[in-house]
């Protein structure tokens, strides 16, 4: 008698499965998946290239060759990077070799970097000058846009004062000091990323 | 009836000069000697004398076991006793000039046995001198263009001792818990390293190098190849014969000691198919082991010490460049020769990938036929023509 009583008190919620209602729509969902299945596959039946089939207007007696597009292999040397008296070079099936459209494809940097060798000995003393006596108003970026270089070629020909780099350390301690623990995982993880493309 | 003790006559049998180096050998007959008068020679004599002797005489006998319980590793009849070793003989396919007792010999360690009668210290030097020539020969030849660190990295994927030891392990050789004379000799003997030992107090041989107890000071690639061994490491010395030796020391000396013992007994043919069958059959991959920091720089130094145009890296395709996932194909061009070629998930990566592609390339340039030096020492073989010679890795 006590047990039925308790069995009565318990909520009918915490019992699933005598609610008829849930099945069905189980059932529901379960019809919706197959039907939306079926016209997925069938849209998916798509009529392959011409290409891949033999061709019916005449007779092919070859193997057809058509590898999946992938990375080259690192062992195939570039006929450029063969020596002179290598048999490879006369072979004129090299992929590598003499490209039609090479002009064609854009480059990765705006504007390929010209050389112009135009600074003498004089200004090259001027650009340690400035930096050396006057590193806040005379960074990188402002010699370069002087004197017509890039800010690597500064970087080459000078090198800042201990105290300007202590400014500069400072200052990248003050921001790096105001990063959370997102920003700072992400930061070390692309560093890690780059580490990587040279071993690849 | 008085049984007939065969081993006592066997033992009886080995010369008192049959252990020459042996102390302990030695030991157990000055022992007899300061007890009876008996002198080595007339051993056979004296052992009938004892038989006859009632127990409780103060002279004491050893018998052949006792006596391999005083040796230092397994006495050489042992060798055609184990059923171990001669099962090692054959899974190995070792050439049957190569005797049982020789290969008994390459499994005892200079810890051990210092005896060097009886280790195979000798062995191991010859044999590692000859695996270290093939390889470097081997590698020069067929990869004339790759970088110093990348040869020293491969010479210690091919014969360093890691490799080797790993070699021992899927030979089926196993180590014996301690040395000794009753061990069976198909198993390797060496006296092991006490827990805790620090690996790092190994003494530098004393080289030609200046200043060699500047630790701290760094090596260049030039004083590596003049000063150090061949796998560009500082040559060092490990007291093995009284701090014990580590299983990889152990295992390793026993690889280049069966090295040299084939050289030796089946010749120079016999050595090289060996190690053409096990040592070069493995596979490494030698494009894993670069390891660029600057390739954009180096490729374009590369192009200018060749006197070929400039590199350009040009998108040879992309897809999705406002996407979360972009791929970009960059390729790297030199006038209208394309040197390298790599895909990424931004311009910089797919840049930087296609220079390592194009170094690789370069450094990894192999001819078609490659042919070793040590090939012309065969009979009739064809006159040596000199392989390709490169100038060497780039320098920024």
């Amino acid at each position: 008698m006590v047990t039925a009583i308790s069995s009565l008190k318990r909520p009918f919620l915490a019992l699933p499965f005598l609610l008829p209602s849930l099945s069905e729509c189980a059932a529901f969902e379960f019809r919706r998946n197959q039907s939306s299945y079926r016209r997925t596959k069938q849209r998916l039946r798509v009529k392959p290239d011409a290409s891949f089939g033999p061709s019916l207007n005449q007779f092919e007696d070859h193997i057809i060759y058509n590898p999946p597009s992938s990375t080259p292999s690192i062992y195939h040397t570039p006929t450029k990077f063969l020596p002179p008296d290598d048999i490879r070079r006369s072979l004129s099936t090299d992929a590598s070799k003499n490209q039609d459209n090479t002009d064609g494809l854009p480059t990765v940097f705006k504007k390929p970097a010209e050389k112009k060798y135009h600074l003498t000995p004089s200004d090259i003393e001027e650009i340690r000058r400035l930096r050396l006596n006057d590193p806040m108003t005379w960074s990188r970026w402002k010699l370069a846009k002087r004197f017509d270089c890039s800010p690597m070629f500064i970087g080459m020909v000078c090198e800042a004062s201990p105290e300007k780099k202590e400014i500069q350390k400072q200052v990248l301690e003050a921001v790096q000091s105001r990063w959370g623990r997102k920003r700072r995982m992400a930061r070390e993880d692309r560093q890690l990323r780059k580490e990587n493309w040279g071993r690849d | 009836m008085k049984r007939l003790q065969l081993l006592r006559w066997s033992s009886s049998a080995l010369s008192p000069g049959f252990r020459t180096g042996s102390r302990l050998q030695r030991n157990v007959y000055a022992g007899l000697r300061h007890q009876s008068s008996a002198s080595p020679a007339l051993q056979a004599e004296n052992e009938s004398v004892t038989e006859e002797q009632p127990p409780g005489q103060p002279i004491r006998k050893l018998s052949p076991e006792e006596q391999r319980l005083h040796l230092p590793s397994p006495p050489i009849k042992a060798a055609r006793e184990s059923a171990k070793l001669a099962a090692l003989h054959g899974r190995l396919y070792l050439p049957s000039r190569l005797p049982l007792e020789t290969l008994a010999r390459t499994l005892v360690d200079p810890s051990a046995d210092p005896n060097p009668n009886f280790n195979n210290e000798s062995l191991a030097i010859l044999g590692h001198d000859l695996m270290t020539y093939y390889t470097s020969e081997h590698l020069l030849c067929t990869y004339p263009r790759l970088p110093l660190t990348v040869v020293f990295a491969a010479m210690f994927a091919y014969v360093g001792p890691k490799t080797l030891a790993a070699m021992t392990r899927e030979w089926g050789v196993e180590y014996a818990a301690a040395p000794g004379g009753e061990v069976d000799p198909g198993l390797l003997q060496f006296k092991r390293m006490a827990p805790g030992t620090n690996l790092n107090t190994d003494t530098a041989i004393s080289t030609t190098r200046p200043n060699p107890d500047r630790k701290s000071w760094r090596h260049s690639l030039s004083s590596r190849i003049v000063y150090d061994d061949e796998f560009g490491d500082i040559t060092t010395e490990s007291n093995t014969a009284v701090r014990g030796a580590t299983p990889d020391q152990a295992s390793a000396s026993f690889v280049r000691a069966v090295m040299g013992a084939i050289y030796l007994h089946a010749g120079r043919p016999a050595a090289k198919r060996f190690f053409e069958q096990h040592f070069l059959s493995r596979h490494l991959n030698i494009t894993e082991l670069f390891n660029f920091s600057q390739p954009a720089r180096d490729l374009s130094r590369l192009c200018a010490r060749e006197d070929f145009e400039p590199p350009v890296a040009r998108i040879i395709s992309e897809t999705g460049r406002k996407s979360r996932h972009p791929v970009f194909v960059v390729g790297i061009f030199s006038g209208k020769d394309k040197l390298g070629e790599g895909a990424g998930g931004s311009l910089m990566e797919a840049r930087s990938k296609a220079a390592v592609a194009a170094l690789k390339g370069w450094y990894l340039y192999s001819p078609l036929e490659v042919r070793v030096p040590s090939s012309t020492e065969e009979n009739g073989a064809a006159p040596w023509k000199p392989v390709h010679v490169d100038l060497g890795e780039v320098i920024v």
